[in-house]
């Protein structure tokens, strides 16, 4: 070609270009010296971060296990399932496979997974069923993870002691919200790093602390007894809600807390508020004639009335501050014991009037009334027991019949406990222990603090006397018992009418609250139906409840007999004649003891005991094997037989722990508490009988077995 | 004249080069897939490249002269073929950019790159004058601009943008005033905000502002260009080594195996693998403008720097994307990245510089 070579202006040209590529480059190359040598830690940083998640791991939660280490709530590894939704090939048909076997309404179930790119939860803390059902259908980009889940296993049994979780475990009721810091434990950490292959590997950098355990009071049986009793009491009496209460009448501690109605806590979508109500701490009631007691107790104590006295309720009606207050059915002239024994207004009005404001009110006062009593429960109420400031001038004769005070039913269970334990106010426990994690279940070794006393041992002595009467001739001969001695009282208390603020004429709450055996008293029932259909009064729809709990409770704890076994006829012979001559009551029931330990043989308790060939113990020796407790914890100390132990040992103390300490500091203990020591073994002291706690009259015996 | 072209005079050396640099392609390409739904692509790449030598092999022995000859032929060919796709062409993602032979899908505008370089070395070939006045300069303008804004009507920036550099180089070359060239700018400049206004679409908003500043929005449009920087940065001196970098591998990375090769690379085989293919790259385009120096007439000399401005526009953008200097815009890395157009259209290219450079002895 004629032109031969570029031109000059092209070939200087091709040089400017050549040196502006050559700029760039640099460029470029100080460009990469910044970032992979100067920012080379920054950028590993992020890359570092992308590559890791931290995950919360979350903690086992603590168990909460009965009195006698039986799970109530636990911990369970279960399947959640998640879908990767960029994964899943068919997301229409893979989630139309997953809502038919979850029962969801598939549009909205695949709303929800489209909505995400990686991850999506498709169920969580299924049944194993239903897992193994979506795993059998290998689906693509559905995935499993296991979970923890709170596990009810007794299902409905104390669901509002107990409480329920939310979904991710924090407990929204009961023992699991009160407890929840402790139960829960402190969340992991997990580090989940990805590697170069795509393979992600999680390790633990900082293990969950796993939550302490929960040793109630409460004893798996005995709930169940009462629940099951409640259920049938509620399908009876077709009440709007009930609860029944067993607590441990020397130590306080709630052995039974039953509701009805109730729920599973397993199925936290079934729950509802009614169900939810733990009615023995957070309904307040007036308690009607059941508070009576609190009244005639507080003028025996007070020495303003003798049990014997004669008292005129004539003419069936007592007039204060412009109102009138009857008697329901006229009782004339009658000792005072009749007079609370057939439940008379007009005998309990005259009590109240007798001590006066002042007085009663710090008696109201001393039980407890108007108080919290710290129960180990969230939701309670104080109940309501205004200041005699406050009061009007018939209030005093209200207060007196158990109307114008506001009390929960586990103010009454108590109250009727301090009455029956020698007048010892114990506070009601439900929580025995906090125990750590590794520790699982640790026995119980309940102390009962702050104890108080609220009525002398002779007031006492009389009240369980007169208590033991309503139920052989009053208001409640329903809570008979076969078998056991029973005290207590009843209270038909009409409601208040929101709408009229009146005093219903058809809703009552039937009540009856008692305890048994009469002298030695093992526990303490408080039985509460709101408002009962057809047979509304509390010695016809609640004493039965009382008879059906304490008979089989009683009978689980082992508790000896004090009266014949058999409801013979010289059983109901001695009842009916007890009807008839009230003074004599008391001697000729001791009379009945006396003639169950005459013949040790018949009770079958004393027979399984009595040694083969042996055919008659003697008296003393049945009489101590009769009260051998099976159950140490559970059973207060059985001192010598029958009340009059009671009566004439006034000044009564507690025996002191002695655990844990050497054989003479033991001794040294019990000697200062006025006790003496059995020494079993050697080394340190490692159980007790009779537990710490217990009302034990001085110079009695403690056996303490010593180990190392 | 055939008599004298001969293989000898083929540039070895710069085919050295662009092996070498096809090959850590292929490995990184290997690398990048592994695990992926992607996996094996770097045979497929192989293939490509094999077809790639052959091609330039067959288009060197074609005299340039010859191809020249056909400019007016091909140009209006390539114009009918850009209408055809606009009226026929498949439809795909919003864009006309094929036509479907059933065979093959033919996307016209890549080879129009090819038929600019040539229609510009003939224009420039045929306009001998060292200076070139304003008139001249709109028309070589035209020229390119025709194609370019049908190919915007696709629409199709990335590709469009690539025929810029080609007008730029033949002008630049064709002894365009300074003058004029900062005209041209302010013109560019002032257009600016109406192109933005009507110009682009909002996705292509999104990848400019998001260039600017990408932190705003780092898990939408700015995650590109964000970790991109991550596998670079994290790549630090020596690399993580091949198949161990944790951002590619773990698909953090978008697309390692074609637009992101070079933050692949970078991140598995760090500073020193980065620097070293730049180098390559500059090696390349060294020995291409060497080449041109050397060409036999101005029309060669257009013919190697068109190659030139498409191949350093490619490489410039591309790097300059991976290292967060220039916007997301879907230019690949020539000779690295996956793709079968690429390839072919690079070894074309130099199948054309091989041309020139076998005949630069002939008179």
């Amino acid at each position: 070609m004629a032109g031969g070579k570029a031109p000059i202006n092209v070939k200087s040209r091709l040089l400017k270009f050549g040196l502006f590529l050559f700029a760039w480059a640099l460029i470029l190359c100080g460009r990469l010296i910044q970032l992979q040598i100067v920012q080379h830690g920054v950028w590993t940083q992020r890359a570092l971060r992308q590559q890791q998640r931290t995950v919360d791991i979350s903690p086992q939660r603590g168990v909460i296990y009965d009195r006698n280490g039986q799970e109530l709530a636990m911990t369970v590894q279960v399947d959640s399932v998640f879908a990767v939704p960029s994964e899943i090939p068919d997301p229409a048909n893979t989630v139309a496979m997953l809502a038919s076997i979850l029962d969801e309404e598939p549009q909205a179930m695949l709303a929800r997974i489209q909505a995400q790119k990686n991850f999506a939860w498709v169920a969580r803390k299924v049944d194993p069923d239903i897992a193994d059902r979506i795993r059998s259908l290998n689906l693509r980009g559905i995935y499993f993870q296991k979970e923890l889940k709170r596990f009810y296993p007794k299902r409905t049994l104390a669901a509002q002691v107990l409480g329920y979780v939310g979904m991710e475990d924090v407990g929204l009721a009961g023992i699991e919200h009160l407890y929840q810091d402790q139960l829960n434990g402190q969340p992991g950490k997990l580090v989940i790093t990805m590697d170069a292959r795509r393979k992600w590997f999680g390790h633990v950098e900082h293990p969950p602390d796993p939550g302490d355990n929960v040793v109630l009071t409460i004893d798996e049986k005995i709930q169940y007894i009462v629940e099951k009793e409640l259920a049938q009491a509620m399908e009876e009496t077709h009440a709007v809600s009930g609860t029944v209460v067993v607590q441990n009448t020397r130590t306080g501690e709630i052995l039974a807390l039953a509701n009805a109605p109730t729920f599973n806590p397993n199925n936290s979508h079934d729950i509802t508020p009614d169900k939810l109500k733990n009615h023995a701490v957070s309904d307040v009631y007036e308690p009607g004639s059941v508070f009576k007691t609190v009244t005639f107790s507080s003028a025996f104590d007070e020495g303003v009335a003798r049990p014997e006295e004669i008292i005129n309720c004539d003419p069936g009606y007592v007039l204060i501050g412009g109102i009138k207050i009857h008697d329901s059915h006229h009782i004339g002239t009658v000792t005072l014991e009749k007079a609370y024994a057939e439940s008379s207004d007009v005998g309990a009005v005259r009590m109240a009037l007798r001590l006066g404001p002042e007085r009663f009110y710090k008696h109201m006062q001393a039980f407890g009334f108007g108080q919290s009593t710290n129960i180990e429960l969230p939701g309670e109420t104080r109940g309501l027991v205004r200041p005699p400031a406050r009061w009007a001038v018939s209030s005093i004769g209200s207060m007196s019949i158990g109307q114008e005070v506001g009390v929960t039913p586990l103010q009454i269970v108590s109250m009727m406990s301090s009455v029956a334990n020698d007048g010892i106010y114990s506070p009601p426990r439900i929580v025995a222990s906090v125990t750590p994690p590794g520790q699982g279940y640790r026995r119980i070794e309940y102390r009962p603090q702050n104890q108080r006393r609220v009525l002398s041992s002779m007031t006492s002595a009389v009240m369980r006397r007169l208590t033991e009467e309503v139920v052989l001739e009053g208001t409640a001969r329903r809570a008979i018992l076969d078998g056991y001695s029973s005290a207590g009282k009843t209270g038909t208390a009409q409601k208040i009418d929101p709408k009229t603020h009146a005093y219903s004429k058809t809703d009552y709450v039937a009540s009856f609250v008692g305890f048994t055996p009469v002298n030695n008293p093992a526990i303490t029932i408080a039985v509460i139906l709101d408002s009962p259909k057809g047979l509304h009064q509390g010695g016809q729809v609640s004493a039965p409840v009382f008879k059906r709990v304490a008979e089989q409770v009683l009978s689980y704890l082992g508790v000896p007999h004090d009266v014949e076994p058999k409801v013979n006829y010289a059983r109901r012979q001695l009842v009916a004649h007890a009807a008839e001559s009230d003074t004599e009551d008391t001697t000729e029931h001791q009379g009945s003891v006396v003639l169950d330990l005459e013949q040790p043989a018949a009770s079958p308790q004393a027979a399984a005991q009595a040694a083969p060939g042996r055919t008659a113990p003697s008296l003393p020796q049945a009489a101590a094997q009769a009260s051998q407790p099976l159950r140490g914890t559970l059973l207060p100390a059985v001192d010598a037989r029958g009340g009059t132990v009671v009566l004439e040992n006034g000044g009564h103390s507690t025996v002191p722990s002695l655990l844990g300490l050497s054989m003479r500091g033991a001794i040294e203990a019990a000697h200062k508490a006025g006790y003496e020591v059995q020494v079993v073994g050697s080394g340190l002291a490692r159980e007790q009988q009779p537990p710490p706690g217990t009302y034990l009259p001085p110079g009695s015996k403690i056996a303490v077995r010593f180990a190392r | 004249m055939n008599r004298y072209v001969h293989f000898r005079d083929f540039d070895w050396l710069l085919l050295i080069f662009v092996l070498i640099i096809c090959g850590l392609g292929v490995s990184e390409i290997y690398s990048a897939t592994l695990g992926t739904k992607f996996i094996g692509m770097h045979v497929k790449q192989v293939e490509w490249i094999t077809a790639g030598i052959v091609l330039m092999f067959v288009i060197s022995l074609i005299n340039y002269q010859v191809l020249l000859e056909f400019v007016p032929w091909m140009y209006a060919l390539s114009i009918f073929s850009l209408v055809s796709v606009l009226v026929f062409g498949k439809k795909y993602l919003g864009a006309r950019r094929w036509i479907d032979f059933k065979l093959f899908h033919f996307q016209p505008s890549e080879w129009i790159k090819l038929v600019l370089i040539l229609t510009m070395a003939k224009y420039f070939a045929e306009y001998r004058d060292n200076d070139l006045p304003f008139r001249e300069l709109v028309k070589a303008g035209l020229v390119v601009m025709f194609p370019m804004l049908l190919v915007l009507k696709q629409p199709d920036l990335g590709t469009a943008l690539t025929y810029v550099p080609i007008a730029v180089m033949a002008l630049f070359l064709g002894g365009m005033r300074a003058r004029h060239g900062i005209i041209l700018l302010l013109v560019a400049a002032v257009l600016m905000p109406a192109v933005w206004k009507w110009g682009l679409k909002p996705y292509q908003k999104e990848r400019l502002s998001t260039f600017v500043a990408p932190e705003a929005d780092s898990h939408g449009a700015g995650y590109q260009v964000i970790q991109s920087q991550v596998a670079v940065g994290s790549g630090g001196i020596w690399g993580k080594g091949l198949a161990k970098g944790t951002q590619t591998q773990g698909q953090f990375l978008p697309v390692p195996h074609t637009d992101f090769i070079f933050a692949a690379w970078s991140e598995e085989h760090g500073f020193v693998g980065a620097f070293f293919v730049l180098l390559l790259y500059f090696g390349v385009l060294m020995r291409l403008i060497h080449d041109a120096q050397t060409a036999p007439d101005r029309a060669g000399v257009f013919l190697i720097m068109g190659v030139v401005a498409v191949l350093a526009f490619h490489v410039l953008v591309n790097v300059g994307m991976v290292v967060g200097f220039m916007p997301v815009t879907g230019i690949p890395l020539p000779l690295m990245s996956y793709g079968g157009s690429s390839i072919l259209f690079t070894f074309l290219s130099l199948g054309i510089v091989m041309n020139v450079r076998m005949r630069r002895y002939v008179n």
